[in-house]
């Protein structure tokens, strides 16, 4: 898989974006925020769906 | 499921100090909510955007999410521009501004020293890169007659000190930077898989520094030179997303 200049900045992008920054405890916190967002959001961004999966149990492990 | 009286939440992107008229007019249909001094830059947003479900959906939609997060660091760089900013995790949503009042109120302290030691400085990335060797192979014959596995241990031997001579460097090279910078964030290395690059991300920093200091800069120019094997990834300015918290003593 061939990952562009672009495709290299928007994962630094999402990956700030999604993953830093203050966690806010308000009234509504998005249910989606408990999850690991970078890992969701960046699941778009792998070519295969299955290396994602891989990925987490890699980590898991 | 969440009961709001009306159908509409209040997005915050980040808490920022000092207010002035010049951040004001960068604005462009955002809000301040709190003080001259300390206050936090909302967007109403419809709920309908937010439900759990419908935003599994969108943060699945790579179009969707190229425009929400290259709008969202537009956002925290028209902020930068005009004060100190602390962002805040995308998805932090209140349902009004006496909620947002309150959480101010209850994080003042906090705040007004994350925004002063935040003051005056903006983040930059830097990742490093090691191109994977080519793995010797086994040579058949030896003309000291030594067995195959000796040679494999000597392989994994050598393996082993080559990483080690690399965690040492990576070190070092890290120190230097830091010296640079008043901050330093490491993070995990991204797996191959994320990156679809060849060569492995062997460190995954951020540095923060005073606006218009180049001294990262310089360092990183030098390391290149130093270290032809490895490749130098800079990026940045950001806005100071990997500072936010109180770093540790």
């Amino acid at each position: 898989m061939t990952v562009t200049a672009r495709d290299v900045t928007l994962v630094e992008l999402v990956d700030r974006v999604l993953n830093k920054g203050v966690v806010l405890t308000g009234d509504l916190v998005l249910g989606v925020a408990e999850v690991d967002l970078i890992y969701v959001g960046l699941r778009v961004l792998l070519a295969s769906a299955g290396t994602l999966d891989r990925i987490e149990q890699e980590n898991a492990a | 499921m969440i009961e709001t009286k009306t159908d509409t939440a209040l997005y915050g992107y980040a808490v920022v100090g000092p207010v002035s008229d010049e951040l004001r007019d960068v604005l462009d249909g955002l809000e301040l909510i709190g003080t001259a001094e300390l206050a936090v830059v909302v967007a109403p947003v419809p709920l309908s955007e937010f439900g759990e479900d419908v935003l599994e959906d969108h943060l699945n939609d790579r179009q969707w999410l190229a425009e929400t997060a290259t709008a969202h660091e537009a956002v925290m760089q028209r902020l930068l521009a005009h004060t100190t900013v602390a962002p805040l995790r995308f998805g932090s949503l209140h349902r009004s501004r006496e909620s947002v009042e309150l959480f101010l109120a209850e994080h003042e302290a906090e705040f007004r020293a994350t925004l002063a030691r935040l003051r005056g400085r903006v983040e930059y990335g830097v990742k490093v890169w090691l191109e994977p060797r080519p793995r010797k192979a086994p040579r058949a014959t030896d003309s000291g007659g030594r067995g195959y596995l000796e040679q494999l241990r000597d392989d994994r031997d050598s393996a082993a000190n080559a990483a080690a001579q690399l965690d040492e460097q990576l070190t070092r090279i890290h120190e230097r930077l830091l010296e640079t910078a008043d901050a330093a964030r490491l993070n995990r290395p991204q797996p191959r898989e994320l990156t679809g690059a060849t060569a492995e991300m062997v460190l995954n920093a951020a540095y923060l520094v005073p606006v218009g200091d180049e001294a990262l800069f310089e360092e990183v120019a030098r390391l290149r030179e130093e270290h032809p094997d490895l490749a130098f990834d800079l990026t940045g300015p950001w806005a100071p997303y990997n500072f936010v918290e109180e770093p540790e003593t």
